[in-house]
Protein backbone atom coordinates (compact mmCIF):
# COMPACT_ATOMS: atom_id res chain seq x y z
CA UNK A 1 0.00 0.00 0.00
CA UNK A 2 1.38 3.19 -1.11
CA UNK A 3 0.94 6.74 0.27
CA UNK A 4 1.06 9.50 -1.82
CA UNK A 5 1.56 12.43 1.22
CA UNK A 6 3.64 14.25 -0.12
CA UNK A 7 5.59 12.03 -2.07
CA UNK A 8 4.82 8.39 -3.00
CA UNK A 9 6.25 6.59 -0.04
CA UNK A 10 5.30 2.70 1.44
CA UNK A 11 3.00 2.81 4.01
CA UNK A 12 2.03 -0.62 4.67
CA UNK A 13 0.31 -3.34 3.47
CA UNK A 14 -3.22 -4.42 3.68
CA UNK A 15 -3.16 -5.46 6.50
CA UNK A 16 -1.66 -2.42 7.87
CA UNK A 17 -4.87 -0.30 6.04
CA UNK A 18 -7.24 -2.16 7.71
CA UNK A 19 -5.96 -1.88 11.24
CA UNK A 20 -4.83 1.70 11.32
CA UNK A 21 -7.47 3.39 8.87
CA UNK A 22 -9.94 1.32 9.27
CA UNK A 23 -10.60 1.04 5.58
CA UNK A 24 -13.77 -1.21 5.85
CA UNK A 25 -15.61 1.72 7.55
CA UNK A 26 -13.98 4.16 4.76
CA UNK A 27 -14.90 2.10 2.24
CA UNK A 28 -18.76 2.94 2.95
CA UNK A 29 -18.22 6.35 2.05
CA UNK A 30 -16.55 6.36 -1.03
CA UNK A 31 -18.59 6.18 -4.49
CA UNK A 32 -15.72 4.15 -6.32
CA UNK A 33 -12.26 2.76 -4.98
CA UNK A 34 -9.64 2.20 -7.59
CA UNK A 35 -6.68 0.06 -6.74
CA UNK A 36 -3.55 0.23 -8.50
CA UNK A 37 -0.23 -2.09 -8.56
CA UNK A 38 2.66 0.36 -8.60
CA UNK A 39 4.97 -2.02 -8.44
CA UNK A 40 8.17 -1.13 -10.57
CA UNK A 41 9.70 -4.51 -10.76
CA UNK A 42 8.13 -7.44 -11.94
CA UNK A 43 4.38 -7.46 -11.03
CA UNK A 44 2.82 -10.82 -9.90
CA UNK A 45 -0.86 -11.06 -10.51
CA UNK A 46 -1.68 -13.78 -8.27
CA UNK A 47 -0.40 -11.43 -5.64
CA UNK A 48 -1.95 -8.58 -6.92
CA UNK A 49 -5.34 -9.97 -7.26
CA UNK A 50 -5.19 -11.33 -3.21
CA UNK A 51 -5.02 -7.79 -2.07
CA UNK A 52 -7.81 -6.98 -4.21
CA UNK A 53 -9.74 -10.15 -3.24
CA UNK A 54 -9.07 -8.70 0.11
CA UNK A 55 -10.25 -5.06 -0.38
CA UNK A 56 -13.04 -6.09 -2.30
CA UNK A 57 -13.92 -8.31 0.64
CA UNK A 58 -15.51 -5.16 2.47
CA UNK A 59 -15.81 -2.84 0.22
CA UNK A 60 -19.40 -2.53 -1.39
CA UNK A 61 -19.08 0.21 -4.41
CA UNK A 62 -17.36 -0.55 -7.63
CA UNK A 63 -14.02 -1.30 -8.31
CA UNK A 64 -11.26 -0.20 -10.88
CA UNK A 65 -8.00 -2.54 -10.91
CA UNK A 66 -4.93 -2.29 -12.93
CA UNK A 67 -1.62 -1.67 -13.15
CA UNK A 68 0.86 -3.44 -15.38
CA UNK A 69 -2.32 -5.61 -17.37
CA UNK A 70 -1.36 -6.42 -20.72
CA UNK A 71 -3.42 -10.07 -20.81
CA UNK A 72 -6.83 -10.77 -21.41
CA UNK A 73 -6.43 -13.31 -18.72
CA UNK A 74 -5.14 -10.95 -16.11
CA UNK A 75 -8.00 -8.97 -16.94
CA UNK A 76 -10.43 -12.08 -16.04
CA UNK A 77 -8.51 -13.05 -12.95
CA UNK A 78 -8.79 -9.12 -11.67
CA UNK A 79 -13.11 -9.45 -12.97
CA UNK A 80 -13.06 -12.41 -10.63
CA UNK A 81 -11.45 -10.74 -7.62
CA UNK A 82 -13.96 -7.93 -6.58
CA UNK A 83 -13.14 -5.71 -9.79
CA UNK A 84 -15.98 -4.17 -12.07
CA UNK A 85 -13.14 -2.51 -14.32
CA UNK A 86 -9.83 -2.85 -15.51
CA UNK A 87 -7.28 0.51 -15.49
CA UNK A 88 -5.11 0.61 -18.45
CA UNK A 89 -1.71 3.23 -19.00
CA UNK A 90 0.97 2.14 -20.91
CA UNK A 91 -1.42 -0.13 -23.33
CA UNK A 92 -3.46 2.54 -24.06
CA UNK A 93 -0.78 3.70 -26.74
CA UNK A 94 1.82 1.07 -27.15
CA UNK A 95 -0.95 -2.05 -27.37
CA UNK A 96 -4.30 -0.33 -28.88
CA UNK A 97 -4.97 -3.74 -29.92
CA UNK A 98 -5.18 -5.04 -26.46
CA UNK A 99 -7.64 -1.91 -25.53
CA UNK A 100 -10.05 -3.40 -28.37
CA UNK A 101 -9.62 -7.10 -27.21
CA UNK A 102 -10.32 -6.58 -23.75
CA UNK A 103 -13.45 -3.94 -24.54
CA UNK A 104 -14.88 -6.87 -26.73
CA UNK A 105 -14.46 -9.34 -24.24
CA UNK A 106 -15.57 -7.79 -21.24
CA UNK A 107 -17.61 -4.09 -22.21
CA UNK A 108 -16.87 -0.54 -23.43
CA UNK A 109 -17.97 -0.02 -19.43
CA UNK A 110 -15.12 -1.98 -18.19
CA UNK A 111 -12.15 -0.16 -19.26
CA UNK A 112 -10.54 2.88 -17.83
CA UNK A 113 -8.23 4.83 -19.81
CA UNK A 114 -5.60 6.40 -16.92
CA UNK A 115 -3.49 8.82 -18.67
CA UNK A 116 -0.83 10.49 -16.34
CA UNK A 117 0.28 14.24 -17.66
CA UNK A 118 3.57 16.18 -16.38
CA UNK A 119 4.09 20.24 -17.02
CA UNK A 120 7.31 20.48 -17.68
CA UNK A 121 9.38 23.70 -16.72
CA UNK A 122 8.01 25.20 -20.23
CA UNK A 123 4.59 25.02 -19.42
CA UNK A 124 3.92 22.50 -22.35
CA UNK A 125 2.01 19.38 -21.11
CA UNK A 126 3.16 16.06 -22.04
CA UNK A 127 1.78 12.16 -21.51
CA UNK A 128 4.29 9.56 -19.28
CA UNK A 129 3.53 6.30 -19.63
CA UNK A 130 5.38 3.37 -17.82
CA UNK A 131 5.04 4.29 -13.96
CA UNK A 132 5.71 7.62 -15.12
CA UNK A 133 9.72 6.67 -16.99
CA UNK A 134 8.33 7.46 -20.28
CA UNK A 135 8.19 10.76 -22.08
CA UNK A 136 5.89 10.63 -25.31
CA UNK A 137 6.76 13.42 -27.30
CA UNK A 138 3.52 13.59 -29.53
CA UNK A 139 1.07 16.66 -28.53
CA UNK A 140 -1.22 15.35 -25.58
CA UNK A 141 -4.36 15.81 -27.67
CA UNK A 142 -3.05 14.43 -30.37
CA UNK A 143 -2.10 11.30 -28.33
CA UNK A 144 -5.95 11.37 -26.49
CA UNK A 145 -7.37 11.86 -29.93
CA UNK A 146 -5.95 8.26 -31.34
CA UNK A 147 -7.29 6.57 -28.67
CA UNK A 148 -9.70 3.46 -29.38
CA UNK A 149 -12.77 5.25 -28.55
CA UNK A 150 -15.15 2.84 -28.55
CA UNK A 151 -13.07 0.64 -26.14
CA UNK A 152 -13.16 2.89 -23.51
CA UNK A 153 -15.15 3.76 -20.71
CA UNK A 154 -13.95 6.31 -19.42
CA UNK A 155 -10.59 8.70 -18.52
CA UNK A 156 -8.55 9.04 -15.30
CA UNK A 157 -6.36 12.30 -15.92
CA UNK A 158 -3.61 12.17 -13.30
CA UNK A 159 -1.08 15.45 -13.16
CA UNK A 160 2.31 13.97 -12.04
CA UNK A 161 3.23 17.62 -10.73
CA UNK A 162 0.38 18.13 -9.02
CA UNK A 163 0.19 14.45 -7.10
CA UNK A 164 0.84 14.06 -3.45
CA UNK A 165 1.61 17.52 -3.07
CA UNK A 166 -2.23 18.04 -1.44
CA UNK A 167 -2.16 21.39 -3.45
CA UNK A 168 -5.16 21.13 -5.41
CA UNK A 169 -5.91 19.34 -8.71
CA UNK A 170 -4.55 21.10 -12.32
CA UNK A 171 -7.62 22.24 -13.69
CA UNK A 172 -5.63 23.05 -16.88
CA UNK A 173 -5.36 18.99 -17.91
CA UNK A 174 -9.07 19.44 -18.88
CA UNK A 175 -7.99 22.35 -21.38
CA UNK A 176 -5.97 19.22 -23.29
CA UNK A 177 -8.57 17.18 -23.94
CA UNK A 178 -9.81 17.67 -27.70
CA UNK A 179 -13.12 18.84 -27.94
CA UNK A 180 -14.82 15.86 -29.39
CA UNK A 181 -14.11 13.50 -27.24
CA UNK A 182 -16.40 12.57 -24.49
CA UNK A 183 -15.30 10.28 -22.28
CA UNK A 184 -16.63 10.43 -18.42
CA UNK A 185 -13.61 12.02 -17.07
CA UNK A 186 -11.95 11.70 -13.22
CA UNK A 187 -9.69 13.39 -12.45
CA UNK A 188 -6.81 13.03 -10.14
CA UNK A 189 -3.74 14.11 -8.87
CA UNK A 190 -3.60 16.73 -5.75
CA UNK A 191 -6.54 17.03 -3.61
CA UNK A 192 -5.45 17.57 -0.16
CA UNK A 193 -8.61 18.60 1.24
CA UNK A 194 -12.47 18.55 0.69
CA UNK A 195 -12.20 22.28 -1.01
CA UNK A 196 -10.22 20.77 -3.78
CA UNK A 197 -12.68 17.87 -4.08
CA UNK A 198 -15.43 20.57 -4.98
CA UNK A 199 -13.21 22.62 -7.52
CA UNK A 200 -12.82 19.85 -9.61
CA UNK A 201 -16.82 18.51 -9.31
CA UNK A 202 -17.87 21.81 -9.75
CA UNK A 203 -15.94 22.21 -13.47
CA UNK A 204 -18.44 20.40 -16.05
CA UNK A 205 -15.93 18.81 -17.81
CA UNK A 206 -15.52 16.93 -14.69
CA UNK A 207 -17.41 13.42 -13.58
CA UNK A 208 -15.75 12.19 -10.61
CA UNK A 209 -12.82 12.99 -8.62
CA UNK A 210 -10.23 10.93 -6.98
CA UNK A 211 -8.04 11.29 -3.76
CA UNK A 212 -5.17 9.13 -2.57
CA UNK A 213 -4.46 11.88 -0.24
CA UNK A 214 -4.04 9.96 3.47
CA UNK A 215 -5.56 13.50 5.18
CA UNK A 216 -8.62 12.04 3.39
CA UNK A 217 -8.92 9.19 4.94
CA UNK A 218 -8.17 9.92 8.82
CA UNK A 219 -10.94 9.42 11.00
CA UNK A 220 -14.12 10.58 9.50
CA UNK A 221 -12.05 12.86 6.91
CA UNK A 222 -13.84 10.90 4.00
CA UNK A 223 -17.37 11.19 5.84
CA UNK A 224 -17.12 15.57 6.11
CA UNK A 225 -15.45 15.73 2.60
CA UNK A 226 -18.75 14.02 1.27
CA UNK A 227 -21.20 16.21 3.41
CA UNK A 228 -19.02 19.52 2.56
CA UNK A 229 -19.34 18.54 -1.16
CA UNK A 230 -22.88 18.30 -0.84
CA UNK A 231 -23.46 21.96 0.65
CA UNK A 232 -21.74 23.17 -2.95
CA UNK A 233 -25.16 21.84 -4.52
CA UNK A 234 -23.09 18.68 -6.09
CA UNK A 235 -24.97 15.89 -6.74
CA UNK A 236 -23.45 12.49 -5.02
CA UNK A 237 -25.23 9.18 -4.48
CA UNK A 238 -26.41 8.72 -0.86
CA UNK A 239 -26.88 5.35 1.15
CA UNK A 240 -27.04 5.34 5.33
CA UNK A 241 -24.36 4.68 7.53
CA UNK A 242 -23.62 0.80 8.16
CA UNK A 243 -25.10 1.29 11.97
CA UNK A 244 -28.86 2.32 10.75
CA UNK A 245 -29.13 -0.80 9.17
CA UNK A 246 -29.64 -2.66 12.06
CA UNK A 247 -28.38 -5.97 13.05
CA UNK A 248 -26.61 -6.52 9.90
CA UNK A 249 -26.24 -10.41 10.60
CA UNK A 250 -29.22 -12.99 10.02
CA UNK B 1 -38.29 -12.95 11.07
CA UNK B 2 -36.78 -16.17 8.78
CA UNK B 3 -33.67 -16.59 7.54
CA UNK B 4 -32.46 -17.74 4.96
CA UNK B 5 -28.85 -18.49 5.10
CA UNK B 6 -28.07 -20.94 2.73
CA UNK B 7 -27.63 -19.25 -0.92
CA UNK B 8 -26.69 -21.24 -3.71
CA UNK B 9 -25.02 -18.63 -6.31
CA UNK B 10 -25.45 -20.28 -9.90
CA UNK B 11 -22.14 -20.19 -11.88
CA UNK B 12 -21.76 -20.00 -15.33
CA UNK B 13 -18.72 -18.73 -16.03
CA UNK B 14 -19.51 -14.91 -16.21
CA UNK B 15 -20.35 -12.61 -13.33
CA UNK B 16 -18.62 -10.42 -10.37
CA UNK B 17 -18.95 -13.86 -8.37
CA UNK B 18 -16.60 -12.48 -5.81
CA UNK B 19 -18.73 -9.27 -5.15
CA UNK B 20 -21.54 -11.29 -4.27
CA UNK B 21 -20.14 -13.29 -2.11
CA UNK B 22 -18.75 -11.07 -0.14
CA UNK B 23 -21.55 -9.14 0.24
CA UNK B 24 -23.66 -12.55 1.59
CA UNK B 25 -20.83 -13.22 4.11
CA UNK B 26 -20.91 -9.66 5.38
CA UNK B 27 -24.60 -10.44 5.94
CA UNK B 28 -24.06 -13.52 8.05
CA UNK B 29 -25.41 -15.70 4.91
CA UNK B 30 -23.90 -19.20 3.77
CA UNK B 31 -23.57 -18.28 -0.13
CA UNK B 32 -22.09 -21.24 -1.83
CA UNK B 33 -21.11 -20.67 -5.52
CA UNK B 34 -22.18 -23.76 -7.71
CA UNK B 35 -22.08 -24.76 -11.27
CA UNK B 36 -23.95 -27.73 -10.92
CA UNK B 37 -27.21 -28.66 -11.41
CA UNK B 38 -28.01 -31.35 -8.43
CA UNK B 39 -26.20 -27.72 -6.32
CA UNK B 40 -29.30 -26.03 -7.51
CA UNK B 41 -32.13 -28.59 -7.30
CA UNK B 42 -31.38 -28.58 -3.60
CA UNK B 43 -31.03 -24.93 -2.91
CA UNK B 44 -33.07 -23.03 -0.61
CA UNK B 45 -32.54 -19.76 -1.77
CA UNK B 46 -30.73 -18.87 -5.49
CA UNK B 47 -28.98 -15.97 -6.64
CA UNK B 48 -28.29 -15.55 -10.34
CA UNK B 49 -25.45 -13.06 -10.45
CA UNK B 50 -24.39 -11.69 -14.29
CA UNK B 51 -22.33 -9.16 -16.21
CA UNK B 52 -21.83 -10.00 -19.58
CA UNK B 53 -23.91 -10.83 -23.06
CA UNK B 54 -26.94 -12.47 -22.97
CA UNK B 55 -26.83 -15.32 -25.22
CA UNK B 56 -23.57 -16.15 -24.38
CA UNK B 57 -24.63 -16.32 -20.88
CA UNK B 58 -27.90 -18.22 -21.62
CA UNK B 59 -25.58 -20.66 -24.12
CA UNK B 60 -23.63 -21.22 -21.28
CA UNK B 61 -26.52 -21.59 -18.63
CA UNK B 62 -28.50 -24.10 -20.96
CA UNK B 63 -24.83 -25.90 -21.96
CA UNK B 64 -24.25 -26.92 -18.21
CA UNK B 65 -28.23 -27.97 -18.05
CA UNK B 66 -28.45 -25.18 -15.20
CA UNK B 67 -31.62 -24.18 -16.80
CA UNK B 68 -33.61 -26.62 -16.27
CA UNK B 69 -32.30 -26.82 -12.78
CA UNK B 70 -33.21 -23.08 -12.00
CA UNK B 71 -36.95 -23.58 -13.96
CA UNK B 72 -37.86 -26.37 -11.71
CA UNK B 73 -36.14 -25.30 -8.66
CA UNK B 74 -38.25 -21.83 -8.95
CA UNK B 75 -41.72 -23.02 -10.42
CA UNK B 76 -41.86 -26.47 -9.17
CA UNK B 77 -40.27 -25.94 -5.59
CA UNK B 78 -41.17 -22.40 -5.15
CA UNK B 79 -37.51 -21.71 -4.02
CA UNK B 80 -36.92 -18.01 -4.14
CA UNK B 81 -34.84 -16.46 -6.74
CA UNK B 82 -32.76 -13.02 -7.30
CA UNK B 83 -31.31 -12.70 -10.72
CA UNK B 84 -29.18 -9.54 -10.69
CA UNK B 85 -28.18 -7.58 -13.62
CA UNK B 86 -27.88 -9.58 -16.81
CA UNK B 87 -29.26 -12.39 -14.16
CA UNK B 88 -32.04 -10.33 -13.74
CA UNK B 89 -32.98 -10.49 -17.41
CA UNK B 90 -31.82 -13.86 -18.07
CA UNK B 91 -35.17 -14.65 -15.94
CA UNK B 92 -36.90 -13.11 -18.40
CA UNK B 93 -38.50 -14.90 -22.15
CA UNK B 94 -36.21 -13.51 -24.32
CA UNK B 95 -33.29 -11.18 -25.05
CA UNK B 96 -32.60 -9.30 -28.59
CA UNK B 97 -28.99 -8.87 -27.81
CA UNK B 98 -26.97 -10.14 -30.17
CA UNK B 99 -29.80 -11.93 -31.81
CA UNK B 100 -32.62 -12.64 -30.57
CA UNK B 101 -32.38 -15.24 -27.50
CA UNK B 102 -34.95 -16.86 -25.46
CA UNK B 103 -34.20 -16.39 -21.95
CA UNK B 104 -36.11 -18.67 -18.58
CA UNK B 105 -39.28 -17.51 -19.25
CA UNK B 106 -39.65 -16.46 -15.52
CA UNK B 107 -40.43 -13.30 -15.75
CA UNK B 108 -43.02 -12.51 -18.72
CA UNK B 109 -41.10 -9.75 -20.31
CA UNK B 110 -39.26 -9.13 -22.95
CA UNK B 111 -35.49 -7.38 -22.78
CA UNK B 112 -34.30 -4.56 -25.35
CA UNK B 113 -31.62 -2.27 -25.53
CA UNK B 114 -32.60 1.32 -24.66
CA UNK B 115 -33.77 3.19 -27.99
CA UNK B 116 -31.56 6.29 -28.97
CA UNK B 117 -34.48 8.56 -28.85
CA UNK B 118 -35.42 7.35 -25.57
CA UNK B 119 -31.96 8.32 -24.36
CA UNK B 120 -32.29 11.65 -25.44
CA UNK B 121 -29.17 12.49 -25.84
CA UNK B 122 -27.67 10.12 -23.03
CA UNK B 123 -24.42 7.47 -23.40
CA UNK B 124 -25.00 3.83 -23.38
CA UNK B 125 -24.06 1.87 -21.25
CA UNK B 126 -25.88 3.58 -18.18
CA UNK B 127 -23.09 3.56 -15.63
CA UNK B 128 -23.34 5.10 -12.00
CA UNK B 129 -25.34 5.19 -8.96
CA UNK B 130 -29.05 6.42 -10.44
CA UNK B 131 -32.51 7.24 -8.37
CA UNK B 132 -34.91 4.30 -7.82
CA UNK B 133 -38.41 5.23 -7.50
CA UNK B 134 -39.53 2.32 -5.43
CA UNK B 135 -42.94 0.11 -4.56
CA UNK B 136 -45.38 0.78 -1.64
CA UNK B 137 -45.06 -2.02 0.69
CA UNK B 138 -42.37 -4.12 -1.04
CA UNK B 139 -40.60 -7.25 0.29
CA UNK B 140 -37.46 -6.24 -1.19
CA UNK B 141 -37.33 -2.76 -0.46
CA UNK B 142 -38.45 -2.72 3.15
CA UNK B 143 -37.00 0.23 5.31
CA UNK B 144 -36.00 2.04 2.60
CA UNK B 145 -38.88 5.31 1.95
CA UNK B 146 -39.26 6.85 -1.74
CA UNK B 147 -36.43 6.73 -3.57
CA UNK B 148 -32.90 5.57 -3.10
CA UNK B 149 -28.99 5.25 -5.23
CA UNK B 150 -28.47 2.27 -6.22
CA UNK B 151 -25.30 1.68 -8.56
CA UNK B 152 -26.16 0.37 -12.84
CA UNK B 153 -24.31 -0.77 -15.10
CA UNK B 154 -26.50 -1.89 -18.11
CA UNK B 155 -27.63 -1.04 -21.75
CA UNK B 156 -31.00 -3.16 -21.95
CA UNK B 157 -33.49 -3.54 -20.00
CA UNK B 158 -36.70 -5.37 -19.29
CA UNK B 159 -40.01 -4.23 -20.92
CA UNK B 160 -42.11 -3.93 -17.67
CA UNK B 161 -45.99 -2.55 -19.57
CA UNK B 162 -48.28 -5.55 -18.46
CA UNK B 163 -46.56 -7.34 -15.95
CA UNK B 164 -47.83 -9.12 -12.25
CA UNK B 165 -45.89 -8.04 -9.00
CA UNK B 166 -44.24 -4.90 -7.54
CA UNK B 167 -42.07 -2.94 -9.76
CA UNK B 168 -39.18 0.18 -8.68
CA UNK B 169 -38.57 1.95 -11.77
CA UNK B 170 -34.97 4.12 -12.78
CA UNK B 171 -35.18 6.89 -15.07
CA UNK B 172 -32.57 7.23 -17.41
CA UNK B 173 -34.01 9.28 -20.80
CA UNK B 174 -36.81 6.99 -19.77
CA UNK B 175 -38.31 5.07 -17.05
CA UNK B 176 -37.15 1.37 -17.16
CA UNK B 177 -37.43 -1.34 -14.69
CA UNK B 178 -35.13 -0.89 -11.75
CA UNK B 179 -36.41 -4.16 -9.94
CA UNK B 180 -39.53 -6.29 -9.66
CA UNK B 181 -40.88 -8.76 -7.30
CA UNK B 182 -43.72 -11.48 -7.97
CA UNK B 183 -44.36 -13.99 -5.65
CA UNK B 184 -41.02 -16.13 -5.29
CA UNK B 185 -39.44 -14.44 -8.17
CA UNK B 186 -36.87 -11.44 -7.19
CA UNK B 187 -34.74 -9.54 -10.37
CA UNK B 188 -32.61 -6.31 -9.86
CA UNK B 189 -31.14 -4.55 -12.81
CA UNK B 190 -28.68 -2.71 -10.51
CA UNK B 191 -26.10 -4.09 -8.64
CA UNK B 192 -27.15 -4.52 -4.89
CA UNK B 193 -23.81 -6.05 -4.46
CA UNK B 194 -22.11 -2.51 -5.58
CA UNK B 195 -24.75 -0.21 -4.58
CA UNK B 196 -22.65 0.42 -0.36
CA UNK B 197 -25.60 0.01 2.47
CA UNK B 198 -28.67 0.19 0.01
CA UNK B 199 -27.49 -2.84 -1.54
CA UNK B 200 -26.73 -4.57 1.49
CA UNK B 201 -30.35 -3.51 3.10
CA UNK B 202 -31.78 -4.97 0.00
CA UNK B 203 -30.01 -8.39 -0.22
CA UNK B 204 -30.85 -8.42 3.68
CA UNK B 205 -34.71 -8.03 3.06
CA UNK B 206 -34.30 -10.73 0.07
CA UNK B 207 -32.43 -13.23 2.46
CA UNK B 208 -35.33 -12.23 5.50
CA UNK B 209 -38.57 -12.69 3.15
Amino acid sequence: MLSRNFRLQKVGTIDWLHKNYNFSHIAFYIDELIVLDVSRSERNIERFTNVLKTLAKGCFAPIAAGGGIRKLSDARQLLRSGADKVVLNSALFDDPKFVTELAQEFGQQCVVGSIDIKRGDDENYHIFTHNGMNLMHEQVGDLLGQLPEKSIGELYLNSINQDGTGQGYDLKLLDLIPQKLNFPTILAGGAGHSGHLVNGLLDERVDAVATAHLFNFVGDGLKKARDSVRLQDVDLAKWPPLSELGQISL
Amino acid sequence: MSMNKNVTIVDYGSGNLWSVLSALEFLGARPVISSKPADVLKAETILLPGVGCFRLAMESLIQKNLDDAIKEVVMIKQRKILGICLGFQMLADSSSEDGMTAGLGLIPAPVEVFGAQELKGRKLPHIGFNQVKLPNSSALFDGFTGAEDFYFVHSYRLLSQTLPGKRATCNYGVDFLAAYENKNVYGVQFHPEKSQTNGLRLLKNFLSV
